[in-house]
């Protein structure tokens, strides 16, 4: 699909997962999948907005793009906010504490990472570029 | 987001339709926290809700800990089974009490 561009706000999460809840139709990626594709792209556009453009006194933009592989759905978000990498943040390792108990961060990249079948981060010319990667159930013929 | 209440029989009803994400939720934890009074019981209804991000987790958490504080009851009907999903990984789903619909939602906290 075409790549779109989003304002870097909370307001514009809404669009971003209309665009990839399309490109995962497009692709024919199961329902299940689907949720969890949303959802990683959706908790990486958040900490982008929340940390990497209002909490740093920023202002830009997200790009998003999805292409459909023989074997896969890639979708890219892009940036120009201040350099996060996701992996960096570390796994919650409370997740038996009682929730009553605990505090709450890294929840988002948890389910990130638990939801994608492969996820990478790279940073090269003040652009951030996370990389969300889901199986396709069958082989499908690759979109330009 | 659309969030409607009713009281019922001393129990309070929240109804939420529409996706929780970061935008959202903040709706949804200040609409719902002020509700939260001595010994309430309350019944979120998450039939119409499709999605939920961690920010919803956050209000729920909020939530749970507003109602542990004044010994109230709370209880969660119609997960999505991807929310349910979501709400089980993370171990929340083992601290909330669940049921499949409003009225077994309601029968649960009339037993107690």
């Amino acid at each position: 699909m075409d790549a779109k561009l989003f304002p870097g706000t909370l307001e514009s999460l809404a669009g971003i997962a209309d665009y990839v809840l399309a490109a995962a139709a497009h692709s024919g990626l199961d329902k299940r999948a689907t949720y969890r594709l949303r959802l990683a792209v959706d908790e990486v556009a958040t900490n982008i907005v929340a940390h990497g453009y209002v909490e740093a006194g920023l202002s830009g933009h997200i790009q998003v793009v999805a292409t459909t592989h023989s074997d896969r759905l890639q979708v890219i978000l892009e940036d120009t906010a201040i350099p996060y990498n996701p992996l960096t943040q570390a796994t919650p390792d409370n997740l038996d504490t009682p929730i009553a108990e605990r505090p709450l961060g890294g929840l988002g990249v948890f389910l990130t990472i638990q939801g994608c079948d492969r996820f990478a981060y790279e940073y090269h010319d003040g652009h951030n570029r996370n990389i969300f990667e889901m199986n396709l159930p069958t082989p499908t013929e690759p979109t330009p | 987001m659309e969030i409607r209440t009713e009281t019922t029989g001393g129990i309070t009803v929240v109804s939420l339709r529409g996706d929780i994400d970061a935008s959202t939720a903040p709706q949804v934890q200040e609409s719902v926290l002020p509700l939260v009074t001595a010994g309430s019981k309350l019944l979120m209804d998450m039939t119409g809700v499709p999605y939920m991000s961690s920010a919803g987790l956050r209000a729920l958490l909020s939530l749970y800990r507003q109602v542990a504080a004044k010994d109230g009851k709370l209880v969660l009907v119609g997960l999505s089974e991807e929310i349910a999903d979501t709400m089980s990984i993370t171990g929340f789903l083992d601290f909330f009490a669940a049921r499949g619909t409003a009225a077994e939602g309601l029968q649960f906290l009339q037993e107690g």
